[in-house]
């Protein structure tokens, strides 16, 4: 089963957008991928009963604008401050550590987060955000051609 | 003679609320000096581009001014519009509203109560903290909740931003096999939202008391959603089309969200207390009895205690809507046809957060020649400046972190909703 790709994030805040252009450059490559605003109880349910979830989102940390950085959360719990971009009081953070406290995770769940720099409404992703959904893109293609042969070749 | 030292609180970005803003407050020894709401999240500017735009885009534009409380700007926004078209909706749609609005009510009380509120009286900083101790206590939030998101997405097709909101009805009603549907779990939600309200009941809440004025919708018959006179506690009682006569916006330079003042002075409140201080008796007995077993009386002046008071509304959303799926029978059309022509429609409905207005100017195509959106956090942003200017002395000689902590309390109390009101919370406290 291909892993459910879930992109974050408000298409008309800048590099917030980074979660969901990265779903959006996904499907146009065959692989199916959904958006979602980053609400917490949105995002619990979405991955309830699925095997392996990635999710993509943007950061608001002090690092480099385009800077990538993965975690897997099943192993770990989240950073706190750079994971908290959105305006909304439960985002991708409280998704993953309220899960984890009622045993909701996936049995997998891999998080991309691409740094941005300009959250601003109306505004456009920055080059370096561009750039970085590119890579992520191309990152998670690769995975689900990986995991896809790997299941092949099992059955 | 000591010279009192002038101290300033910030909190520069507050939690547990939806949206962006901050709190500062300057004291002078124990004295508050100053208080300021500060609401910089950015005009979203919904009154100047639904100009221009034909009335029946009205109810989708509106639904994207929130993500929690989509239904009521659609509900006041359609009803507006229908009130300047003179449109008489079917007596079965206008049940059906109230339905969607019971869905709207259930999910956002669910997520106040439980997730946003629950945790300042249970002394833990956010709920995932709260869920390590009282995980029972969050999983039956989260079904209530769910239960509320349940009823909006059969009605309006999807959880977040609903589509099926028409001027005139609905473009699509349910059948009565998908609403009975729902009944099970409404009936586990009624029982839980009863539970609900005795277990915050038994929270400790600060002796803090306020002379409000409450506003809310008035119905001769019904606990108020979809419509209703405007009432206040000073005996105010006012179509919905007086509402501009007696309410005014006041920009305050320290908010990007406009101050709702009484147009003879001062502050008022909106929401939950409004609506049961003034509403009490159209409840139904089950209500009412846990508002009695709850130990609620009518006045409730204490903000805190809205918790109890969200928690009653809980159990009166859940148990209006078993009652309106048992009696329901789908309209003979999901809607009704509305003709343009040059008119002014107003309207106000009951937000979860309070009192929600509208105005639009229509031209003879249809088309939108003036919009007016008064949200109720707007209209409740200068009655919090207001209870912080008389709760910070009570708290003025704790720790600056407790100031701080209580502080955001207070304002939780009224569920505000910034990215509606432009739209929140960062604290500044400065002592002299």
């Amino acid at each position: 089963m291909q892993p459910r790709i879930i992109g974050c994030g408000n298409p008309d805040r800048g590099d917030d957008a980074a979660g969901v252009l990265v779903a959006r450059r996904l499907r146009t490559l065959g692989i199916e991928a959904e958006e979602q605003s980053g609400e917490s109880f949105s995002l619990m349910d979405a991955w309830q009963g699925c095997e392996t979830v990635i999710v993509v989102d943007a950061l608001c940390s002090d690092h480099a604008p385009g800077e990538v950085k993965t975690w897997d959360a099943c192993a770990n719990p989240l950073p706190k401050t750079a994971l908290q971009c959105s305006t909304h009081a439960f985002g991708l953070y409280e998704a993953v550590e309220l899960a984890r406290t009622l045993d909701r995770l996936p049995d997998k769940l891999l998080i991309y987060g691409i740094e941005g720099k300009e959250f601003a409404p109306g505004t456009r992703p920055s080059i370096e955000v561009e750039r970085a959904v590119e890579l992520v893109a191309q990152q998670i293609a690769e995975f689900v051609q990986a995991n896809d042969v790997e299941r092949q070749g099992v059955s | 003679m000591t010279t009192a030292k002038t101290r300033t609180i910030k909190v520069d970005y507050l939690a547990r609320v939806e949206g962006e803003g901050a709190l500062y407050i300057k004291l002078k020894g124990d004295q508050v000096r100053d208080v300021k709401l500060k609401i910089f999240e950015p005009p979203r500017l919904f009154e100047a581009f639904l100009r221009g735009r034909h009335f029946s885009e009205v109810a989708d534009i509106t639904a994207r001014i929130c993500g929690i409380c989509p239904i009521a700007y659609q509900m006041s926004a359609i009803h507006a519009v229908e009130r300047a078209l003179g449109v008489k909706i079917d007596p079965a749609v206008r049940k059906l509203r109230r339905l969607f609005y019971c869905g709207e009510w259930i999910e956002s009380h669910a997520l106040h109560v439980f997730m946003l509120h629950a945790p300042d009286f249970l002394g833990y900083p956010d709920a995932i903290q709260m869920a390590r101790d009282h995980r029972a206590v969050v999983e039956q939030g989260l079904r209530l909740k769910k239960a509320g998101n349940h009823i909006v997405k059969v009605m309006g097709g999807r959880e977040i931003h609903p589509v099926s909101a028409a001027v005139g009805g609905f473009y699509k009603t349910p059948t009565k096999s998908e609403l009975r549907e729902l009944g099970e779990e409404l009936k586990w939600a009624l029982d839980a939202s009863v539970a609900t309200a005795k277990l915050v009941a038994g929270f400790d809440f600060p002796d803090f008391e306020q002379d409000y004025v409450f506003v809310s919708l008035s119905h001769p018959d019904e606990y108020p959603f979809n419509e209703g006179r405007i009432v206040s506690s000073r005996g105010r009682d006012i179509d919905v089309s007086q509402y501009e006569e007696y309410f005014i916006e006041k920009h305050v330079q320290h908010s990007n969200a406009l101050h709702s003042l009484l147009r003879d002075g001062g502050s008022y409140m909106v929401g939950p207390l409004a609506r049961f201080n003034l509403n009490f008796d159209k409840l139904p007995e089950v209500a009412k009895q846990v508002a009695r077993d709850c130990g609620l009386k009518v006045p409730c002046r204490n903000p805190f205690r809205s918790i109890i008071v969200r928690a009653v509304e809980l159990v009166f959303a859940c148990h209006e809507a078993l009652q309106l799926i048992a009696e329901y029978e789908p309209p003979a059309s999901p809607r009704v046809e509305a003709l343009p022509r040059v008119a002014t429609g107003q309207a106000a409905t009951e937000a979860p957060r309070g009192l929600l207005y509208h105005r639009y100017g229509l031209d003879e195509n249809g088309l939108i020649v003036s919009a007016k959106i008064v949200p109720p956090t707007s209209q409740n942003q200068k009655r919090i400046e207001d209870d912080l200017w008389h709760f910070v002395g009570q708290v003025a000689t704790r720790p600056e972190d407790e100031i701080t902590w209580k502080c955001e309390q207070a304002i939780r109390n009224y569920d505000p909703c910034i990215s509606c009101a432009t739209h929140f919370l960062k604290l500044h406290v400065e002592r002299e």
